[in-house]
């Protein structure tokens, strides 16, 4: 094997680098739960999972409020996600962590809601 | 007094003759300047409305405004009675000098090296440029103060222009302390760049042993990134390693010294300070009779 295809085969298989991170939440609406992805998959991605995860915190100090009543606009299950819309670890722990975790039906199946930020 | 009278006398005759010509001319000259002002100040401001970062417009529409103004210029002179023929020559002849003066002068026009909206470094000044005229650039500070720095002063001074190229290499030095795992602290630091989106796959970041120094193994990552990125992925990529090194376990190093107390010499009556070579750096842990504090 040359040398070209081995750093080929180490840039595909060793560690994945995605493309960009998105928010993901359920947010509260007078209808119910809808889940929502911040920026959309029609806007670019954000190109840092350090702006992700300070955004997603900012969201959920944000919406603290609300959730607690349940009120429109309260965001649930907020975590940071990658182009992929899979989970992306928090890189102060290297978990996956979610802000303001409920169980929620969206739809497209339940949401535990388990998580383990502080 | 006679000699006034007849030049007040002439003056009389001339505007007789032309009075109502220059009169006429006058206000072609007045009015078609003050038309063609508006016309511009109009025109520019609607092009930056409407487009604000397209300076071919702008471009072209000086370039209207500068038509216009030769065209006012000459009208005022056909009606003062000059021939257009030779006004057309007369243009000609400048157009020729100045295009001709102009191209063979470029090559010792002194140029900027850097655009406006570049981030350079000019003598003690960093900041980005805003704009640049014939005497000035002018730059604003991070800290959000302007500066208007004349540019023969720039053209003599060191220029770093950092949007030159597209990318830049960022470094990430940190140390870690003599007992930590040396090859988990450098694949730790080498993913934490690997895995950030705006890091360049070529050429691939990298991790080298920089020192063996007093109180610390020096490791440094390279990698590259987009200029415009630069800054966050650096204050990103710092975060990361001291979250990630917490996490794994891998200790950074801080500037230390051993004190080590020789207690046979205590008991002897000598003296608490250390003999000499006593107060020394790591490799002096290992002596097994000496109590660390």
């Amino acid at each position: 094997m040359k040398i070209a295809d081995g750093l080929k085969l180490i840039e595909d298989g060793w560690i994945r680098k995605p493309k960009g991170f998105r928010v993901r939440f359920h947010k509260q609406t007078e209808a119910g739960v809808e889940a929502g992805l911040s920026p959309p998959h029609e806007a670019a991605p954000l190109s840092s999972d350090v702006t992700a995860w300070r955004y997603a915190w900012k969201l959920w100090q944000a919406t603290q409020a609300a959730a607690e009543t349940g009120a429109p606009g309260a965001l649930y299950n907020i975590t940071v996600v990658d182009d992929q819309d899979r989970p992306f670890r928090f890189y102060g722990s290297g978990d996956f962590e979610t802000y303001n975790p409920k169980p929620v039906n969206d739809g497209n199946g339940t949401t535990t809601g388990d998580s383990n930020a502080t | 007094m006679q000699n006034e009278m007849s030049r007040l006398q002439m003056l009389g005759d001339t505007m007789t003759q032309h009075g109502t010509q220059m009169a006429l001319a006058l206000a072609i000259l007045i009015l078609g300047l003050l038309a063609a002002r508006w016309m511009h100040n109009s025109l520019s401001q609607g092009i930056r409305k409407r487009y604000p970062k397209n300076k071919l417009a702008l471009l072209m529409c000086n370039l209207l405004y500068g038509i216009i103004v030769i065209i006012v210029i000459m009208g005022t002179a056909v009606e003062f009675g000059a021939k257009p023929v030779n006004l057309l020559r007369l243009l000609t002849i400048i157009a020729l000098v100045v295009t001709g003066v102009a191209i063979f002068l470029k090559p010792f026009i002194p140029t900027m090296p850097f655009k406006v909206g570049n981030t350079v470094k000019a003598g003690n000044l960093l900041g980005k440029v805003e704009a640049i005229t014939f005497l000035n650039t002018r730059m604003k500070t991070f800290d959000g103060k302007t500066f208007f720095v004349p540019n023969r002063q720039i053209l003599n001074d060191i220029v770093m222009n950092y949007q030159f190229t597209e990318t830049r290499r960022l470094k990430i030095d940190v140390g870690i302390r003599y007992d930590q795992d040396l090859l988990k602290a450098k694949r730790t630091l080498e993913s934490i760049m690997i895995e950030d989106p705006r890091v360049k796959t070529k050429p691939g970041p990298m991790v080298y042993v920089l020192n063996l120094a007093s109180s610390s193994v020096d490791l440094g990552g390279r990698c590259w990134v987009d200029n415009k990125d630069y800054w966050v992925a650096r204050c990103d990529l710092l975060e990361k390693a001291k979250l990630r090194f917490d996490s794994e376990g891998i200790k950074f190093a801080f500037p230390q010294l051993d004190l080590h107390i020789n207690h046979d010499r205590i008991k002897a009556g000598g003296s608490f300070c250390p003999a000499p070579g006593g107060l020394v750096g790591p490799g002096a842990r290992e002596a097994s009779d000496e109590e660390n504090i």
